[in-house]
């Protein structure tokens, strides 16, 4: 098979990362989320927790300056690192699937891709994250807003498009209309019939 | 307050704001700001031709004085003889570093002192103060932070002491001539002042400065570096300094340019060859001699920090054709209440700390013309005050991560390589060593000239 590369773009609490897990289960194909943290890890030896504290996180512009391309602020520089080893293994030729990062935008560039977004109703949302993370449904509300936002945040400053733009995605989808095994299988028939008109 | 003034003062408030916000590129933002001035302040509220003209300063070009000049001129409204100067040193920069210049001149050192951390330390820390007196803090510690982080990886140390000292003396070098750091170009050309006028007056200063510096950032780093002191080191693991050289030929070529560049600088006060044509002459002779490698040295020159200058010196023009910095100048007079001491350390502290948060160069092309005006209505006399307001902004900018270019690009290739800097750690030792060096100068400024 020809190379494919999935990325998945979601709303906190949609279920887009179980979602991505199951597409790369059903593919076979490896998945990159937290693992591109742990790959940045090993290279430059600093510790997953490390990593994970500036990770996806928008810079703060007040004590962030940027000259000739390079930027102070170390969530840049994740961020960067993280958009490097994304598309050193899209040029080799490797099929996966990447969670968030902004692949859609940063991997638009290789005809393999296809990009998915999974949002959901956010009484829907408030359940799972209530179930997840064992919150209130208060909790669980102010979380959802607070992780989006920051996704935003993130994503519209190192791309030009709008996160969760139906125009930046290939197929945008709502999980709480099919739950998350109804969804899986409507985005493996999609990507099959996307696989299916690349190859003809 | 007139309609012009109170333009001239939005559009200077809202592109700083804008710089510091950095949503959109600067460039964008000084050249959008200067075509509202030209057009706003000049031509819809003062209604003045001359000005625009005056601002645009095209005609310049066309005096004898922007390139052979015997006798001391200022210049007004767009400050070409700067970005002249810079863009020429931008293609030669480019050149040396397209041979391996630098690259090869730090693991020359390297050598020399037999890769030991300490020495190392101290030597890189001596070659960033000395290379950026005449190159650009930028390029010396884009070079110097990714050969550091090379040499730790294979000698198993922490780069970040060493990438801090180095950021540190790169501003502090840069203060100690004319073309050392924007500002200090833009003093030099804006006041008529030479390259040896800045070394025997800043440049004492910054050597005093770096000698306390080095015995600083060696007492508060000794304890991160004495860790790896002392493992024994296999020299033929690393790789050669020759290695570094990409080709010979232009390797010989661009270190003769850059020594021809060095002697033009020291001596443009005998030679009366301003900047702009001493610029120019080493731009043009780069690319003959790299033929081949031209269009590609061409396309490398940063045009947006070109572009950020012309767009900013006619802003700030704004502000001078108005009489804003004027105001300024008074406020300052008055505040100090002609006391000279008072004065001096405010204009030192306050481009200091300015410096150390917003970019200094901005900040230095508008203090400019408020120096002027302050040494026209006081005893002061305005070489002091120049080379107050000089001190402070470069040295005020390696207070924090953003206070300058340097700081910004050393910080970047030390997270990229996995040595994340976050604020904290940065001005932990900086902070304080920033301080003590703008207390030595301010102690140099009072009894040199006071």
């Amino acid at each position: 098979m020809s190379q494919f590369i999935i990325s998945v773009g979601r709303e906190f609490g949609s279920g887009g990362r179980v979602i991505a897990e199951a597409l790369a289960e059903r593919f076979n194909i490896p998945i990159y989320d937290r693992h591109l943290i742990t790959d940045i890890a090993e290279k430059t030896g600093l510790t997953p927790e490390e990593i994970e504290k500036y990770n996806e996180n928008p810079k703060h512009r007040i004590v962030s300056r940027s000259v000739r391309g390079f930027s102070n602020s170390i969530e840049d520089n994740i961020a960067e690192m993280q958009f490097n080893i994304i598309d050193q293994k899209a040029q080799s030729g490797e099929s996966f699937v990447v969670v968030g990062r902004c692949s859609e935008t940063k991997l638009r560039k290789y005809p393999a891709l296809i990009s998915l977004f999974v949002l959901g109703d956010m009484s829907e949302k408030i359940k799972r994250v209530m179930e997840v993370y064992s919150l209130s449904e208060d909790e669980a509300k102010k979380l959802i807003e607070k992780k989006d936002k920051k996704r935003k945040r993130y994503h519209n400053y190192h791309c030009s498009g709008h996160w969760g733009d139906s125009r930046l995605y290939d197929l945008s989808i709502n999980s709480s209309r099919l739950g998350i095994e109804g969804t899986v299988d409507c985005l493996e028939a999609y990507i099959k019939a996307r696989l299916g008109a690349d190859a003809k | 307050m007139s309609a012009a003034q109170i333009f001239a003062v939005i559009i200077f408030t809202a592109m700083f704001v804008m710089i510091v916000l950095d949503k959109i590129e600067r460039h964008y933002v000084t050249l959008g700001s200067g075509v509202l001035t030209l057009g706003v302040v000049f031509g819809i509220c003062m209604r003045k031709g001359s000005a625009i003209w005056d601002t645009l300063a095209l005609e310049g070009f066309t005096k004898k004085e922007f390139w052979y000049q015997v006798t001391e001129s200022e210049s007004k409204g767009i400050n070409w003889a700067t970005i002249v100067f810079i863009a020429g040193m931008m293609v030669m920069v480019e050149g040396m570093a397209k041979a391996g210049f630098f690259r090869w001149l730090c693991m020359k050192i390297a050598f020399i002192v037999k890769c030991r951390t300490i020495p190392v330390f101290i030597t890189f820390m001596i070659m960033s103060a000395v290379l950026s007196m005449f190159i650009d803090s930028i390029t010396v510690i884009m070079f110097l932070a990714a050969v550091t982080v090379e040499l730790a990886q294979l000698l198993k140390f922490n780069p970040v002491p060493m990438i801090l000292s180095e950021i540190f003396c790169a501003n502090l070098g840069g203060s100690a001539t004319m073309c050392g750091d924007p500002p200090n170009i833009i003093v030099g050309t804006s006041m008529g002042f030479s390259f040896f006028d800045f070394l025997t007056n800043t440049g004492v200063c910054a050597g005093i400065c770096l000698a306390v510096s080095v015995l600083f950032l060696y007492f508060a780093f000794r304890k991160e570096l004495a860790s790896a002191e002392g493992e024994k080191i296999d020299m033929s693991k690393l790789p050669k300094p020759s290695e570094a050289i990409t080709d010979k030929k232009s390797f010989i070529i661009s270190s003769i340019i850059f020594g021809c560049a060095v002697i033009l600088l020291v001596t443009h006060s005998m030679t009366h060859l301003t900047v702009a044509t001493i610029g120019l002459s080493i731009a043009v002779i780069t690319l003959l001699t790299s033929a081949k490698d031209a269009p590609e040295l061409l396309k490398k020159v940063d045009y947006k920090t070109l572009l950020f200058f012309i767009g900013l010196f006619i802003v700030v023009g704004g502000l001078e054709e108005t009489g804003i910095l004027e105001l300024i100048a008074k406020f300052i007079k008055n505040i100090s209440g002609g006391n000279a001491m008072l004065m001096v350390a405010i204009i030192l502290w306050v481009s200091a700390i300015a410096s150390a948060f917003v970019d200094n160069i901005p900040f230095a092309a508008t203090m400019v013309p408020v120096i002027e005006s302050l040494a026209a209505t006081t005893d002061v006399s305005r070489n002091t005050l120049a080379w107050t307001l000089s001190l402070g902004t470069d040295i005020g900018g390696s207070a924090t991560p953003i206070g300058a270019s340097a700081n910004v690009v050393g910080t970047s290739v030390a997270a990229k390589n996995g040595y994340p800097i976050s604020w904290g750690r940065y001005c932990r030792k900086i902070a304080p060593a920033t301080v003590l060096v703008l207390a030595i100068s301010t102690g140099y400024l009072f009894l040199r000239y006071l």
